[in-house]
């Protein structure tokens, strides 16, 4: 079943358009790889599909639904189809662990205080920070700090969850937790959008792949396709500028 | 608190007293004209004692004492007074030779120096907008009015004197003056001297105007105790007075001379 | 007498309260105000905003203090504002800009990150405002607005010049009268005070320590 639906997306800053055209789908419970060379336009459009950008053109349709409307209050239920993981992870700082989870459920209203506690607790134990309830981010390791991000936005049950570049801001020894927490999601079917530069993980757990440059789709497929026989010269180039690493 | 300052009181005794001591002159004309040199301790105001555009001093005492000097067959040295009420104790150290610089003289005077025969008068006068002052032509007529004045001047006691207390004491005349052009206070209290300077048709504050004295003081040259000097001085300010410069210099600075 | 004088010099500082107080009250919302005004994305609104403010600091209030009280009588002949109400007014202005300085910077340091994540959530600007950023502002912004307070004590014996009956001025009073101690005595008022407010502010740093960011 087709869950997401980008039609002839664009966006331009000023003169530069960083979007150009886009249009792809996805299907529930797959994950899509975007990878590419910074400035391709990967982190823009998973920023306008969250709606912290808005496109110049172009639709956005889940579960065949297209999101319109233009208020305040209509793009703040937009967004709720979505979630987002950030690079640095932007946790609440004066909260702690299990109150930065339960914030945004309470504030919507989804569920008794039991309920959503309870489940934040489900979801912590999920990635493995039970023990980590009640510390305050600055006590976390970044790996830590990046798994409560993943909780926080699970607690809303988007339909997609996108993750941008999640493990960059990381020591490489830190990665590892995260990517493991990625991959058990993808075992419970949930459908997920990575923008990364971790090209092993993607050839892994990726169901699709997608590589940008110039604001364009220059090549999208399965793993083998687009790591093992890319079409594109771009792509071949820059599959193999990242495998020198 | 009062024993340091009395520590230091005592010290400086000392130190006028061997400053004193040194030399001994019977007469103080005698001892001036050795020095060759009279020094004046002012401070500086208008129309007193102040600079002019080239740093010199000038204003009717100043020019006075020039005159006076010149017949002594002195020159004359100025001296910015930088406290006030130390004036007596800089005389008897002979810091300075006579405190000339609009002194009222008062009893405090009296005592402790020897005094001049008054040459100017001045008054604490009323200061209104002129359109109004017109309603008051005596003291009793004062007592609803809202006052400003300069804290501890002779016009702060003018109005004590009267028993008007309901007033805003401010740092100084010209401030009091500002009080009454914007309206915040209805009137204000100050020197004759100032008030004729300061108001009326040219001035700064042309829709002011002077009204009544409320009171009025007498300006005298301050010697030091038995000083010769002061009969000497005495007969110059007849002189100067006969021969009319007095007169003119009274005029240029709108003063009024004593009787 | 020591006695006596204490009162009388305690009766003066109390006009420093009122004023202290009541400036705080109107400066502090009215620094918000102003805030809004010189990061509006309308830009004359900005731009007057960030003039007037401009102007505010870098005149001295001395002078705003005499302009407010004494202008409107000398320029256009209205009756006085009153010197307590002139005070209050200078006050309230000269402080708001400050603040509104203080409240910008604040603003501004908190990462984009923090209001995105917010967003992400589902969040209204109103949620993300009180139950995110609020705290992290209010932390931020605490040490140099109780530098900023701190000053205001201080400078609340400038209403003298313009013969409010506060603590400098029942001091001068008294040299006048040849007992120059009380002058310097007043000085002990305002150390008392700012004492007690660096007190409350070192409190509320605390509370505010268990987090960083």
């Amino acid at each position: 079943m087709q869950v997401l639906q980008v039609n002839n997306l664009s966006k331009s800053y000023g003169k530069t358009q960083v979007l150009k055209d886009v249009s792809f789908s996805l299907e529930a419970g797959q994950v899509l790889a975007i990878i590419g060379s910074s400035g391709g336009g990967k982190s823009t459009l998973l920023r306008c599909l969250n709606f912290l950008e808005t496109p110049n053109a172009g639709e956005i349709l889940v579960n065949g639904k297209p999101l319109t409307g233009g208020t305040e209050e209509q793009i703040r239920q937009n967004r709720l189809h979505f979630g987002l993981v950030f690079q640095n992870f932007n946790l609440f700082p004066q909260y702690t662990v299990l109150q930065n989870i339960t914030l945004a459920p309470a504030l919507l209203k989804q569920g008794s205080a039991e309920q959503i506690q309870q489940k934040a607790q489900n979801l912590l134990s999920q990635v493995g920070l039970s023990h980590k309830a009640d510390a305050y981010p600055y006590q976390l390791s970044g790996g830590q700090q990046q798994r409560v991000a993943i909780a926080r936005a699970l607690a809303l049950n988007p339909e997609i969850l996108c993750f941008d570049e999640p493990t960059s801001a990381l020591d490489p020894e830190l990665t590892g937790e995260v990517l493991r927490v990625i991959q058990n999601l993808k075992n419970e079917k949930n459908t997920m959008i990575v923008v990364t530069h971790e090209m092993e993980f993607a050839k892994q757990v990726a169901d699709v792949v997608m590589y940008m440059a110039d604001g364009l789709i220059e090549e999208m497929g399965t793993p083998e396709q687009v790591f093992e026989h890319p079409q594109s010269e771009k792509t071949r180039a820059f599959i193999q500028g990242a495998q020198k690493f | 608190m009062k024993k340091a300052f009395a520590l230091v009181l005592a010290g400086m005794m000392m130190c006028a007293c061997l400053a004193g001591c040194g030399e001994k002159f019977d007469s103080d004309k005698a001892y001036l004209q050795q020095q060759g040199v009279m020094k004046v301790g002012i401070t500086e105001y208008e129309p007193m004692d102040y600079k002019n555009e080239n740093g010199q001093w000038t204003g009717f005492d100043a020019e006075f004492a020039r005159l006076v000097g010149e017949k002594l067959g002195v020159e004359v040295e100025f001296m910015i007074l930088s406290d006030w009420s130390q004036k007596f104790y800089e005389l008897e150290t002979k810091n300075i030779d006579a405190i000339w610089n609009g002194m009222s003289i008062t009893e405090e005077v009296r005592l402790n120096t020897s005094c001049t025969d008054p040459y100017v008068i001045n008054a604490q006068v009323l200061v209104m907008k002129k359109d109004q002052i017109g309603n008051y032509p005596d003291t009793d007529s004062l007592k609803d009015l809202r006052f400003a004045v300069e804290s501890g001047s002779a016009g702060e006691a003018a109005l004590m004197e009267l028993g008007i207390t309901d007033y805003i004491a401010l740092q100084d005349q010209a401030g009091a003056m500002m009080e009454v052009a914007a309206g915040t206070s209805d009137a204000c209290v100050i020197d004759l001297t100032m008030a004729n300077a300061m108001t009326g048709e040219g001035s700064n504050y042309a829709d002011l105007a002077s009204g009544i004295a409320l009171s009025s003081e007498e300006y005298g040259i301050g010697f030091r105790k038995d000083s010769d000097l002061t009969e000497e001085v005495n007969k110059i300010i007849d002189e100067l007075l006969a021969d009319g410069s007095l007169a003119k210099l009274a005029e240029k600075y709108s003063l009024t001379l004593a009787e | 007498m020591f006695m006596q004088i204490s009162w009388e010099l305690l009766i003066g500082f109390w006009e420093n309260l009122k004023i202290f107080i009541l400036t705080l009250a109107f400066a502090l919302p009215l620094g918000l105000v102003v805030c809004a005004g010189s990061m509006s994305g309308f830009s004359p609104l900005r731009w007057v905003t960030r003039g007037f403010v401009w102007v505010i600091r870098g005149t001295p209030l001395m002078l705003q203090l005499l302009i407010i009280f004494y202008g409107p009588g000398l320029l256009f002949r209205l009756p006085s504002l009153g010197r307590f109400s002139a005070v209050i007014l200078a006050f309230a202005i000269n402080y708001a800009c400050y603040f509104s300085e203080i409240y910008r910077g604040g603003i501004e340091s908190i990462p984009k990150g923090q209001f995105e994540a917010g967003q992400v959530l589902g969040m209204t600007k109103q949620q993300i405002f009180f139950k995110v950023e609020l705290l992290q502002l209010v932390k931020r912004i605490l040490a140099p607005m109780s530098n900023e307070i701190i000053t205001l004590v201080k400078d609340t014996s400038l209403a003298h010049i313009i013969g409010v009956y506060e603590v400098i001025y029942v001091g001068q009073a008294f040299t006048k009268k040849g007992l120059i101690w009380p002058l310097f005595y007043t000085g002990a008022f305002y150390l008392v005070f700012s004492g007690l407010l660096t007190l409350l502010f070192g409190y509320f740093e605390k509370k505010l320590s268990y987090f960083r960011g």
